[in-house]
């Protein structure tokens, strides 16, 4: 009698495990997401996480009114309609601490890939992590290019990288020159020729730095003063005051947001009159750049991923647009929207994978193509290159340079090149403070 | 030709209005070691929590962030007070380490509990009488109104201090006991209300420093650290208790610090391609501070007025 309890009990405590272990594999896909949640940048870090939680949301519903394969099914359905669970580490935009995180989310919170991290400098560190232990890591903000060149089997780049984005500028310098731009006439070469950079001093600033450099020599332009500067200085009047004494046509930035609102700020104080200012992105595309500047940042040009104006060519754009809006409040930025293609990126990689084994997602990984129509941001697709330089480097991507402009009381960015997605004549020369 | 002038002067400007920043900042700490030998190294903290005083308490009061300086400076000698009566007073029975390790430690606490009650975001003053206005004269040497006040103020700061010390009664009582306490004791000077004082004057004048200096540069819990190695360094450079040798060891510390600029235009005057030192411009500071210990370790001005 006491056999039968026993074989009885360990039948039912069998019975119930095997569904319950089956239940726990594939009920949820844990993805690490490391973004600067506080610090100088963690205005971006914010609207990153909204960006990749709102993916999160559509990939795990079915919602029949978004254009994109991710709505139609609730969850992975290659993983029996498995959710997709984010847990989301704040690195601060300190490198070591990234690398750090990155290790404790393999090690003790077993996720299956890792999305991130914005900072260039904390993706290089956090990528070498996933090298290690064969994780895959998809990155969708850091546009350093150095970090595709270190042949890398586990780290994928979905974002365009700044020689695309620098190229771009200059391009449209050129073409500024050639009367291409719209509502200006050509502008004489003199007026643009001479240039004065400044960039934040990791790892992405100081690519950009190099790349600036480099197609300053190619395109003839004559970089005056190329200096590097600590994004998290409290005070930079010493640097712009030697930007403004190289007497530039036009400044060109590489900052996070609290020393790109800084370097305005100083620059509206020390009466700055370039002809042309731009910024590669980053603090120059977070909502605070417009908020806290307000009229001062009218004219400034920024390299973007993503303007509101798409949302009004591209359908799924608009869909999405309008989720993001009643999710926190205003529209999608580069960061947010690169955040939710990453995040998509990886559902459909997961998709094509049918499995959560990291051989079979870097096999996905490396033959997937996502077709623009998919994506919320204006790229020809995704397609990850697995030849020549760039090993992992999206090459269906592409950049576009915005600018600040005041319509009624809203300041809203509007698209300046390429010059024939131009939504609005361009205001040329710099306003001034 | 007069470019470099105009740069230079620009430098020069700029070096001497922010060195009386420094100098406004060092004060506190200066007054603190000359009284009492102690080292506060919890003194940006205290900078940074008139810098948090001014940017809250303007907008909730609805004044211009001017308004609220006397009230940082209440605050500040408040803080230097139960400072004292709370901690210090008690380390000062143990032997010098311990005044170290007790006022690193009032750092770390002070820094922390900013962090938890106030986030760490940088934040700065957007809105005020003086702020984004800026003057212009002569070859184009901008003045920013915000650190011009910031120089007056200090100056105003310095003469205050220097006549309290040494034309008040207070302040006579103030200097016997930091030359020597025991016989001042006897002469009826009570050493711990001396030693609250110079913590009140000290708390009270890096506080309304913050105050002004928030108009300017942005506040968040750890940017105590930095001003207090430069508040070392100045002290170090002026002569420990030194008040006069604060404030020009703080010139001399803010042209240093604006020098990267001097140096870019004299390497395009020159037609030469130097490096921009920008990035260094601390690391100078901190040489001069190594220097100033190893070959002059008493600075400027010697010990103690």
């Amino acid at each position: 009698m006491r056999k039968l309890a026993w074989l009885t009990a360990a039948a039912l405590m069998a019975a119930l495990l095997i569904p319950g272990l089956a239940l726990a594999e594939d009920k949820e896909i844990k993805i690490g997401v490391i973004y600067p949640l506080t610090g100088g940048a963690a205005a971006e870090g914010r609207e990153l996480r909204a960006g990749a939680e709102l993916a999160q949301e559509i990939a795990n519903a079915a919602m029949a009114d978004i254009d994109m394969a991710m709505a139609k099914n609730a969850g992975v359905k290659a993983l029996g309609g498995a959710k997709i669970t984010l847990i989301f580490k704040d690195h601060q935009g300190n490198p070591q601490l990234g690398a750090d995180l990155a290790k404790k989310l393999i090690e003790d919170d077993k996720v299956v890939g890792i999305l991130g991290c914005y900072h260039s400098s904390v993706t290089k560190t956090v990528a070498a992590v996933c090298e290690r232990f064969g994780v895959p890591m998809i990155n969708d903000s850091s546009t350093s290019p150095a970090l595709t060149k270190a042949g890398f089997k586990w780290f994928w780049r979905t974002t365009p990288h700044d020689d695309q984005f620098t190229k771009d500028l200059f391009e449209f310098l050129k073409g500024l020159t050639e009367g291409k731009a719209k509502g200006v006439p050509a502008v004489p070469m003199a007026d643009v020729n001479t240039l004065a950079a400044a960039c934040e001093k990791t790892e992405w600033g100081t690519n950009v730095s190099d790349t600036i450099k480099r197609y300053a020599g190619d395109y003839k332009f004559n970089l005056a003063s190329n200096l590097l500067y600590a994004a998290k200085s409290p005070d930079l009047s010493a640097e712009v005051q030697s930007l403004i004494a190289a007497k530039p046509g036009a400044m060109l930035f590489a900052s996070y947001t609290s020393d790109a609102i800084l370097m305005m700020k100083t620059l509206q104080s020390m009466k700055a009159a370039p002809k042309i200012l731009w910024g590669q992105d980053a603090g120059f595309e977070a909502p605070e750049f417009v908020g806290t500047l307000g009229d001062a940042s009218v004219g400034v040009l920024t390299r973007t991923v993503f303007t509101p104006q798409v949302a009004q060519v591209k359908k799924v754009s608009g869909q999405v647009n309008s989720l993001y809006q009643k999710k926190v409040g205003h529209d999608l930025s580069g960061a947010s929207a690169r955040a939710f293609t990453g995040l998509q990126a990886w559902v459909y990689v997961l998709e094509k994978a049918a499995s959560t084994k990291p051989e079979d997602i870097q096999k996905a990984c490396n033959s997937i193509t996502i077709p623009g129509e998919e994506l919320v941001v204006p790229w020809n697709g995704i397609k990850f290159a697995t030849q020549g330089e760039d090993i992992g480097q999206n090459v269906l991507g592409m950049g576009m340079i915005g600018q600040y402009q005041k319509k009624g009381d809203k300041i809203t960015l509007e698209i300046a090149y390429p010059f024939d997605l131009a939504t609005t004549n361009l205001v040329y020369p710099f306003p001034g403070f | 030709m007069e470019t470099l002038f105009a740069e230079l002067a620009k430098s020069l400007v700029s070096g001497i209005i922010m060195g009386m920043v420094f100098a406004l900042v060092a004060l506190g700490l200066t007054v603190i070691f000359g009284v009492m030998d102690v080292v506060n190294f919890a003194h940006g903290e205290f900078l940074m929590i008139g810098m948090y005083t001014t940017l809250l308490t303007s907008p909730l009061l609805g004044v211009d962030p001017l308004v609220t300086l006397p009230l940082a400076g209440l605050v500040g000698a408040v803080l230097g007070i139960m400072c004292y009566y709370g901690l210090v007073r008690f380390l000062l029975r143990g032997p010098m380490v311990a005044q170290l390790l007790g006022t690193f430690g009032l750092m770390l606490t002070l820094r922390n509990l900013a962090l938890l009650f106030l986030g760490s975001e940088p934040q700065i003053v957007h809105k005020g009488l003086l702020v984004g206005k800026s003057f212009v004269f002569g070859p184009g040497i901008v003045l920013e109104s915000t650190k011009l006040a910031a120089a007056l103020l200090s100056i105003v700061s310095f003469a205050l201090v220097w006549w309290l010390v040494r034309r008040t009664k207070l302040g006579m009582a103030l200097t016997a006991t930091s030359l020597d306490a025991e016989g001042a004791r006897y002469m009826g000077i009570s050493t711990e209300r001396m030693n609250a004082t110079a913590w009140a004057i000290g708390g009270a004048s890096v506080s309304i420093a913050g105050g002004l200096l928030v108009n300017f540069w942005p506040v968040d819990p750890n940017v105590g650290l930095l001003f207090t190695m430069i508040a070392f360094a100045t002290v170090a450079l002026g002569g420990f208790g030194s008040i006069r040798g604060a404030f020009y060891a703080g010139v001399i510390i803010g042209l240093i610090v604006y020098f990267p600029p001097a140096w870019d235009a004299l390497s395009n005057f020159g037609g030469l391609d130097w490096p921009a030192i920008h990035s260094f411009k601390y690391t100078f500071v901190y040489l001069i501070y190594f220097l100033i210990m190893v070959f002059r370790p008493q600075g400027l001005f010697g010990w103690k007025q």
